[in-house]
């Protein structure tokens, strides 16, 4: 079976595999501008803040002197990532220097950006006509509850049919996403990706499915360019305010009920005009992943007797402990369960892994308890991981058997050369026999072959 | 501040405090104007807010008689500013630093002239570690803080152990504090600043380009400086001021008990009440002791 993994790549990624005419034209929107600048690594960042104003090619060398020596890898990494966004053009000149030239539209609209400060994209509608606006701790509670009842619906398959306040184009689009994979004729079951996802933060989630979307934009005959530039000046709209719906296009206007069902907007209707409000998790899209920010309180604490107790009254949370633990009672605001072994078994056979169970009740620990370090017990971590090795007693090894050497010497030949090629797996030095793997077979044939003239 | 690091954001997200001088005196015999020294730090701000979304600027004017809160861009909003062709950081700022300077001048009346025409440094200093050890306090993340110097005036002997001990402090709290002096000499107290901080101390040879001194050097944050070659201070002033007139010397007596620098010998300690030696009436033997260095 091919190992599927899911990797919560940035969204910045996406946008750099996008082809160069496209990336070109993207540029000609600032807020893209602001967005890939925020999204480049911290060095790549002064780089261009640097050349911001300097006409005309600058040289490599001059921008490599500035460097530490340690910190040449990072540099590296930040020219590339540069080039690779075609943020910077590198250009050889006749004398064989290399040197980088700053994309024109990228610099023009920082430069205007720099000087006549941050712009909103649209203008928020006056308060007098959308009179009941929700408070930001609302709209919060509103985008994770939207957010919740989504993944409730991937975690608990069976009863997805049930909830249909999603439309089935995105159930299509998760579905190949191999979140829930059909077999033949049975009902839809998550797959092992489809866990891990859900171990993942809520932002690495989000990248996910966005990134799903958008790849699928072009069945539905959705410029992705298009998309991507809608969702990247979503997240320069102020938080909580609202914002006409005249102002979207027609594309714009059927992606934003697909976020709304994904709580990254909420839509209102009010008496002659409609307008959408953005929330935390369509503000959010243009950070970049590494930032723990946007991290959630966790809720969990775990005993060193196994026992496990969940601050939380969200469905979704139970169902996620419930995937490695035994859920025992469910109170209103806590649920409690218990680490078990058959309970990590079941898991592990779903192809979680220990790291991703651990990693997920360290991330997700009580406050009470995560300034503790370990925040969870040690010999409840080092339980996991050992029922885990458990279950991996045995290792198969593709190998091959030689025996009936000619003689002691040989044999110690062929052994001491297997050991050079780190194959040898066994050797029995009183019957002369030794087993290497498979790889150095051949290696190993020729080898002995030439010991034997 | 062993619990400070763990509460950083992992990412380059940076709290900048800008003192920016306002110090009149030294604006009338500047070569760059007020004005267009102003256009290059907006830009400049205007940079670091857009380097990244939880970025962070704070301004503190640091003016001849007093020192104030100019712009917070955590607490400014969006709202309610009703002239839309102006962004909102400019207007709440130059309004801001308008008021500020009318406050200002009005103090500096009721002094008698004659003083020496520095700005409160040392005020300034505080304001803006007060800001930062308030918000180590508060939140469950804070951006790294760090304090940029725009300093012109020349140094304030009298502001010394204020300055200083904003010095040590930040020093302790892991603050590096960055200088840029646009004035004519260099400032011995933002060496000393930047030297026992950590921070970059820059004298920038041409003023028109300002904000490309600012860029370059300032807007590197904290995580980059690991990696980059930045300034280095070419030479140190270390000079200290005496406490007893606030004058900078290179030689004096220093107290064996708290380390108080003066100019001329004392019978006892203006600072710590310790009684020196009775031996001021020949001043070969005892006295050499209590000195710095010896007389040449």
């Amino acid at each position: 079976m091919p190992q599927v993994r899911i990797i919560a790549k940035n969204f910045m990624d996406m946008v750099a595999s996008l082809p160069a005419m496209k990336l070109d034209r993207l540029y000609h929107n600032s807020f893209i501008c602001e967005a890939i600048l925020r999204s480049l690594p911290p060095l790549a960042k002064k780089y261009v803040l640097q050349m911001i104003y300097m006409e005309g090619p600058f040289p490599a060398k001059s921008l490599e002197e500035w460097v530490l020596a340690d910190g040449f890898s990072k540099h590296k990494v930040a020219i590339d990532r540069l080039i690779q966004l075609r943020v910077f053009m590198e250009t050889t000149e006749r004398k064989k220097e290399t040197s980088y030239r700053i994309n024109p539209t990228f610099q023009s609209n920082l430069q205007k950006h720099l000087t006549s400060g941050g712009v909103l994209p649209r203008e928020p509608m006056p308060s007098n006509i959308t009179v009941r606006l929700p408070s930001l701790e609302e709209l919060d509670a509103y985008a994770l509850e939207q957010w919740e009842c989504f993944l409730l619906q991937l975690i608990n398959s069976s009863q997805a049919e049930k909830l249909t306040n999603f439309s089935s184009s995105m159930i299509r689009v998760f579905q190949r996403g191999l979140l829930s994979q059909r077999d033949n004729k049975d009902a839809p079951r998550l797959t092992e990706s489809g866990f891990q996802f859900l171990l993942m933060d809520t932002n690495a989630q989000l990248w996910y499915i966005i990134r799903e979307y958008i790849s699928n934009s072009e069945e539905r005959g959705v410029d992705p360019a298009d998309l991507i530039s809608f969702l990247l000046e979503l997240s320069f709209h102020i938080m909580g305010e609202a914002y006409n719906m005249n102002t979207l296009n027609e594309i714009q206007r059927t992606a934003i009920k697909d976020l709304a069902d994904l709580g990254l907007i909420k839509l209102q209707q009010g008496r002659k005009e409609s307008w959408f409000i953005p929330t935390k998790l369509a503000t959010n899209l243009s950070v970049s992943l590494t930032d723990s920010s946007t991290r959630k309180q966790g809720f969990v604490v775990v005993e060193t007797n196994f026992r496990m107790y969940a601050y939380s009254t969200s469905k979704l949370h139970c169902e996620i402990l419930r995937l490695f633990s035994r859920i025992e009672y469910q109170l209103p605001n806590l649920i409690v369960g218990a680490i078990t072994k058959e309970s990590l078994y079941t898991a592990f056979e779903n192809g979680i892994t220990a790291e991703q169970i651990i990693g997920f009740l360290q991330q997700n620990a009580h406050p009470r308890v995560a300034e503790r370090i370990p925040s969870v017990p040690e010999n409840v971590t080092d339980q996991i991981r050992l029922w885990e090795s458990d279950l991996n007693r045995v290792e198969m090894t593709l190998a091959h058997l030689y025996d009936e050497f000619p003689s002691r010497d040989v044999f110690d030949a062929a052994c001491d050369y297997a050991r050079e090629w780190g194959g040898l797996l066994w050797e029995d030095s009183k019957k002369m026999r030794l087993v290497v793997k498979a790889e150095i077979h051949m290696q190993m044939r020729e080898f002995l072959r030439g010991q034997k003239q | 501040m062993a619990s400070v690091p763990s509460k950083l954001y992992s990412d380059d997200v940076s709290l900048v405090v800008v003192l920016v001088d306002t110090n009149p005196f030294f604006w009338a015999t500047s070569s760059l104007s007020f004005s267009q020294f102003l256009s290059h730090v907006l830009a400049f701000l205007n940079s670091i807010l857009l380097l990244n979304q939880l970025n962070q600027v704070v301004v503190i004017a640091t003016g001849h008689n007093s020192c104030d809160y100019v712009y917070d861009s955590s607490s400014a909003s969006h709202h309610g500013v009703e002239n839309r062709t102006i962004p909102a950081l400019y207007s709440v700022l130059l309004q801001k630093m308008e008021e500020f300077l009318i406050k200002d001048e009005k103090l500096g009346k009721q002094e008698s002239p004659g003083m020496i025409a520095s700005s409160l440094l040392s005020g300034s200093l505080s304001l803006a570690l007060c800001y930062i050890q308030r918000l180590f306090r508060t939140g469950p993340l804070h951006p790294q803080p760090r304090i940029l110097c725009l300093q012109g005036s020349s140094d304030g002997p009298e502001q010394y152990v204020a300055i200083m001990n904003s010095i040590f402090s930040a020093q302790r709290s892991m603050v590096p504090i960055d200088s840029c002096y646009v004035g004519a000499h260099n400032s011995a107290f933002l060496q000393q600043a930047s030297y026992i901080t950590g921070g970059v101390y820059v004298k920038p040879q041409h003023l028109d380009g300002l904000f490309q001194y600012l860029v370059t050097v300032f807007a590197t944050d904290l995580h980059c400086r690991s990696s980059l070659q930045l300034p280095r201070p070419a030479g140190v002033d270390f000079r200290a001021s005496c406490f007893c007139h606030k004058t900078t010397i290179d030689m004096g007596y220093v107290c064996s008990v708290c380390l108080s620098i003066f100019c001329k010998h004392h019978k006892k300690c203006s600072t710590c009440g310790s009684v020196f030696g009775q031996a001021q009436a020949d001043n070969s033997a005892v006295s050499d002791r209590k000195r710095k260095a010896p007389e040449t």
